[in-house]
């Protein structure tokens, strides 16, 4: 089909939010049948390219076109009525619904009174032609999330999707899953239909596509047919520079145990999961990383060891002292430190200031001292390199390297011997990251014990110097840092033990 | 002829609970969409006193329905506006318009206080129905605008449950980033539900001016059946047919108190009876936010916050 | 051509001022319609509702003594909107306020030297208001139970019961010489509060502004006003920084309930001089949150808006009783305060948008977050 027009195209396209250019004069040609990866560091502009094809925004400037025909789509109702569908990171499914509802929402073609059981039956179909089997009758908030994104690619399908949008679709999936994923990727493609790919891993890019369109700062700075592309250069085009995020592994012996858990048991509280005879030890100068694909009970240990939730049985102890339920100050008075994934809502209070925040996890007077509080902010901007308009500014508008700079400042300040991090690099750019990353190892130098609680397998592989996999609350595979081997973890992050260690 | 009283004290209830029935049924609506509205009592008010000045000047009950139930509507366009349009906060808005709406009609009805109203609803014996003792007289000898509650009760379970529109609707209430995702209009969808809602209220508003009292007594019209529909809503866990059923408990609570008053019997303080349905609702609301129950009848996941879509 | 709306990137100041001058003159202009329609002229029942509440002493004074209740509702709601709570119950809170100080100066302080038996009345006062508060509070610590819902309709329940008490029983509170129009016993005289001289001004002015002093410094200055801001604005960093959020949640609705009592208490000993059930049921509460709102939950701007609620209502209830007023209700007065609030709701895009107008295509409305009017009171 030499004369075919693009399945979709943007032409010169760019967008502006408050303060932000987000694309800018972007141009991207998918082919019918294949697939075309978006590849791009967190803030390239990959998911508002994606949202403007997907109707969800306007483009400021330039034209997207379906099959050669312009298209201005004034919602995503118009994109996917010209068959451009999107899964969104955060998936759109209402939780309440059945998979069956969700499929049938919003779907112009649907009679007004509605018939779930086709609905059901067309689902079961499209699953087992695609490979994505889902219980139609099943409700949403019982699914895992794997599953979900199922739903999400199925409800597209529906609805006649003949160019589907995968934002960083991998994200929530074990290696495994990811498979699967890739599987039905290509029996899409295999019927000519067509899929972006948008995605900041490389391995997985080379391994899925066919043309790779590569985003930095909101520009395309490369294009390439992916069977001849270049790693390397792939990579230098998507950070601007060469990457050196080497691995750091504790030159010398650990020392004695710092942060102690010993057989701890936890009820799942609201929508985390419980934990299971969960016994760890983090000794001075190492960190220990735990990996695991999200939802696999990483907040509960979390917060237990950081002394925030109370375990039903089993012991924390800190630098010898038992800190088992007694809350989060009693274990900061032991000496331990807590950086949370979710920065700001956990970690920071986002309407307080830069000043008020540095106060939060610390001894506070009756009086508040406004004068101390804000000269010791200024000191803090200025330690740790957070670009902020002041002390009084308010943590909502840090990006994320700032807020996590502003967040480690606090906790580092009053010298913890035992640091929990959890996702630290998580959304941050590359400078961001190996900021945090030497941040976190000059830490481990001068003897402190790390808990390194990740989703990103990479991250826990370059920084650990024993790797810990969790699933289903349960440890389920030790392994030290230098034996790593990403298909061991993989599986025992799916849940099937291979007895590593 | 001679119904025995606990017989007549439940047609009472039946009567009056049906403001009731079309307020709460409405605020369902509404509240399902993901809008809380509190102003139901100021529409109620803005609704039977509309109905009141166009019954007596066009000599028509249906007028005067009409009338009533487009003023609802007309206050609740208000709400829409402020926290689709405006985002504002929906209970402060909410309570604008009772404090509003309460003191629009007051002063619209000061001329006409104590005034009769001159059409009058007649009750319309269900032919066949009404002969069945007991309930023939509780259920089917009722004025005609009883049976159109059951009607709005029927049409609203039915269009939430099983029409595209409807699930559409409850998406909005349950998660509108979803809803917009898939196409739908959440402010569109928002604004009618809203709307829809008023005119509800408006209409029980009216019935209540046109069926149960006789004259226009200010904010004594309604005596605070908007804050019991909003209760309703509540008790009835968001759905139209338990709304009924709770509607006319509440009304039997009511009813009792008139009942029990005529005759003379003082078993119960009157105040207490009163405060029934408050205490039961706020009991069932508690009973509610036990999370197990929470999941399947708790409130719209995204009721009271506005939406705005999320840029960046 | 089209108009379209950027979001400010920072509210100012000056902005919120002219916003609540303007919707007052937005609601002015609404109310004059409806006065036109019914066949008033505007002009001439403004100036006597103005003339009525402002241009006199006693009307000053008057409007004061409205304002004070106000004030102290107005604080309630606006000390929970700090946490992003919703007390929809002074008004409930401010009858059982009532119940209790009146049962106080009834039972407790006969023979007492004045200035005890008011501190007594106050107390009781505060915790008839607290008490009234302890269900919600608790139900929404603990288990989450929408605060909204429940205080709302506790306001029901407390006013069935204030009018059982008088109207409905032969309590304690009625005076057993009332037979045919029951009325609520006496207070003795010690437990009245001093008026200035001949006016309805009484000591609870005082009692409000001082409240609204100490709250400003509880919240701006102290540790547990830190603590309040941090569970308002994200209870996820207040449980990771080991701030226990129940007892936050109910710490503070027990104060909000405590000043609705107070105003309940200010009303019976300072102006009732008993417990009267129709004299207390006229809205402080509601208000109180209309205050709390145009106030942006800011203390000193609510003793500001209360006094000028105070004004209009003590206009309302003037207009009935004076010749020029052409028999407008005191309804009048309500219709405007709430057409004061939608106009302030309507008013808040200006804060937080700018309005451009510009060629080009349609673009989405930008905003971030779903932060409300009342909320954004919450920044210091």
């Amino acid at each position: 089909m030499p004369d075919m027009p693009p399945a979709v195209e943007a032409r010169s396209v760019s967008k502006a939010f408050p303060g932000v250019i987000a694309n800018a004069g972007v141009d991207l040609s998918v082919a019918r049948g294949e697939v075309h990866a978006i590849l791009g560091e967190n803030g390239a502009g990959k998911s508002t390219l994606a949202s403007i094809l997907a109707g969800l925004y306007r483009p400021d400037e330039g034209e997207v076109r379906v099959n050669g025909e312009p298209a201005n789509f004034g919602s995503p109702r118009d994109a996917l009525a010209r068959g451009v569908g999107m899964v969104y990171q955060h998936f759109r499914l209402v939780e309440r619904f059945s998979v069956a509802e969700n499929v049938l929402l919003g779907d112009p073609r649907q009679p007004i009174l509605l018939s779930t059981r086709r609905a059901e039956k067309t689902v079961t179909e499209l699953g087992e032609r695609y490979g994505l089997p889902v219980d139609p009758r099943a409700r949403i908030g019982d699914l895992s999330v794997g599953e979900q994104q199922r739903v999400e690619i199925v409800k597209m399908l529906y609805r006649g999707a003949d160019v589907l949008i995968l934002d960083e679709p991998t994200a929530v999936l074990t290696p495994q899953e990811s498979e699967n994923l890739f599987e039905t990727v290509n029996a899409m493609t295999a019927e000519g239909k067509s899929v972006i790919f948008i995605s900041h891993k490389l391995s997985e890019v080379l391994a899925v596509s066919h043309h790779v369109t590569v985003m930095r700062d909101a520009h395309v700075v490369a294009r390439a047919e992916t069977a001849s592309s270049n790693r390397r250069s792939l990579a230098r085009a998507m950070v601007g520079r060469d990457v050196d995020l080497s691995v750091q592994r504790a030159g010398e012996a650990p020392g004695e145990p710092l942060l102690e858990l010993e057989a701890l048991n936890a009820a799942g509280e609201g929508d985390t999961v419980p934990l299971r005879d969960v016994s760890l030890t983090v000794r001075a100068g190492e960190v220990v990383g735990v990996a695991g694909v999200s939802g696999n009970g990483q907040r509960s240990l979390a917060e237990v060891a950081a002394g925030m939730r109370t375990p039903s049985s089993g012991r924390v102890v800190v630098r010898g002292v038992e800190t088992t339920g007694k809350g989060p100050r009693a274990a900061r008075r032991a000496g331990l430190a807590y950086v949370p994934e979710d920065r700001l809502g956990t970690g920071l209070a986002p309407s307080l200031s830069i000043s008020e925040n540095l106060l939060l996890t610390h001894p506070r007077p009756f009086f508040l001292k406004r004068k101390e509080m804000d000269s010791t902010a200024r000191e803090a901007i200025e330690q740790f390199e957070i670009r902020a308009p002041g002390p009084d500014a308010a943590t909502r508008g840090l990006s994320g390297g700032n807020a996590q700079k502003a967040l480690l400042a606090r906790e580092l300040s009053d010298g913890p011997e035992v640091i929990i991090v959890a996702s630290p690099t998580r959304g941050l750019d590359v400078g961001a990251t190996q900021a945090v990353r030497e941040i976190l190892d000059k830490r481990r130098r001068a003897g402190c014990a790390i808990l390194l609680i990740s989703e990103d397998l990479d991250e826990v592989r370059s920084l650990s110097d024993r790797i810990l996999v969790l699933y289903e609350g349960r440890i389920v595979h030790e392994t030290s840092g230098e034996d790593a081997n990403v298909e061991d973890l993989g599986l025992a992050m799916a849940g099937s033990e291979t007895g590593g260690n | 002829m001679n119904d025995a009283v606990w017989v007549l004290t439940l047609a009472a209830a039946v009567s009056a609970g049906t403001p009731l029935v079309f307020a709460a049924v409405g605020e369902i609506l509404a509240e399902r969409s993901g809008v809380l509205n509190l102003g139901v009592e100021g529409m109620m008010l803005l609704g039977a006193v509309t109905a009141f000045l166009a019954a007596n000047a066009s000599g028509s009950v249906i007028v005067g329905l009409v009338a009533g139930t487009l003023a609802g509507g007309g206050l609740a366009l208000v709400h829409a506006f402020l926290s689709v349009t405006m985002r504002a906060n929906q209970i402060v808005s909410g309570l604008a318009l009772v404090i509003f709406g309460t003191g629009l009609a007051t002063f619209l009805g000061s001329p006409i206080e104590g005034d009769p109203l001159k059409p009058g609803v007649t009750n319309f014996r269900i032919p066949g129905l009404a002969d069945i003792p007991a309930i023939g007289k509780i259920l089917f000898d009722q004025d005609p605008l009883v049976y159109v509650s059951w009607v709005v009760v029927a049409l609203a379970a039915f269009y939430l449950t099983r029409t595209r529109t409807g699930l559409a609707l409850r998406a909005c209430g349950e998660s509108p980033e979803t809803a917009d995702a898939m196409g739908l209009s959440v402010a569109r969808l928002r604004y009618v539900h809203v709307v829809i809602g008023g005119l509800l209220a408006g209409a029980g508003g009216a019935y209540q001016i046109l069926a149960r009292v006789p004259s226009w007594s200010g904010a004594g019209t309604t005596a605070g059946i908007g804050w019991i529909a909003l209760a309703l809503v509540v008790f009835a866990a968001w759905r139209p047919w338990r709304a009924l059923l709770g509607a006319y408990l509440f009304g039997a609570a009511l009813a009792a108190n008139f009942a029990l008053q005529a005759a003379g019997v003082n078993v119960i303080p009157a105040e207490f009876l009163s405060m029934l349905p408050y205490l039961l609702t706020i009991l069932v609301l508690v009973v509610l936010s036990a999370s197990s129950a929470r999941r399947r009848l708790g409130a719209p996941a995204a009721l009271g916050v506005p939406y705005a879509r999320e840029e960046r | 051509m089209r108009i379209h709306l950027e979001r400010r990137l920072e509210a100012r100041r000056g902005h919120r001022a002219l916003v609540t001058v303007l919707s007052v003159v937005a609601a002015l202009l609404l109310g004059a319609v409806f006065l036109v329609l019914t066949g008033r002229s505007p002009i001439a029942v403004y100036t006597e509702m103005f003339r009525a509440a402002f241009l006199s002493f006693f009307g000053i004074t008057d409007s004061l003594a409205v304002a004070i209740p106000l004030i102290l509702t107005g604080l309630a709601a606006a000390v929970a909107f700090r946490m992003q709570l919703y007390n929809i119950g002074a008004e409930g809170q401010l009858y059982v306020g009532a119940i209790f100080a009146s049962w106080a100066a009834l039972a407790l302080t006969p023979g007492m030297p004045n200035p005890v038996a008011i501190i007594i009345v106050f107390v009781f006062g505060a915790l008839g208001g607290g008490l009234w508060i302890l269900a919600p509070a608790i139900a929404r610590a603990w288990l989450g139970t929408s605060e909204i819902i429940t205080t709302l309709l506790l306001n029901f329940v407390a006013l069935y019961l204030m009018r059982y008490l008088i109207y409905g029983s032969a309590s304690f509170w009625r005076d057993p010489t009332s037979t045919n129009f029951p009325q609520g016993k006496p207070i003795p005289e010690e437990a009245f509060l001093p008026v200035i001289t001949s006016t309805r001004v009484h000591l609870g002015l005082a009692v409000a502004l001082l409240a609204a002093v100490l709250l400003w410094v509880l919240f701006s200055r102290t540790r547990f006003g830190y603590d309040v801001r941090v569970v308002g604005d994200s209870p996820g960093a207040a449980r990771y920084a080991g701030i226990s959020v129940p007892r936050t949640v109910i710490i503070i609705m027990l104060i909000s309930g405590a000043l609705a009592g107070l105003a309940g208490a200010g009303e019976v000993a300072g102006i009732a001089h008993t417990l009267d059930p129709n004299g207390l049921a006229v809205n402080f509460g509601y208000t109180g949150i209309i205050v709390a709102a145009l106030a942006r939950s800011n203390p000193f701007g609510v003793v500001a808006v209360a006094i000028l609620l105070g004004g209009l209502q003590n206009a309302g209830t003037a207009l009935q009783s004076i010749p020029g007023g052409g028999g407008v209700p005191v309804e009048v007065s309500y219709m405007l305060q709430g057409a004061i609030l939608l106009c302030a709701l309507a008013g808040e895009l200006f804060i937080r948008y700018r309005l451009r107008v510009r060629r080009g295509l349609p673009d989405e409305l930008v905003e971030d977050d779903n932060r409300s009017a009342v909320a954004e009171g919450t920044k210091p």
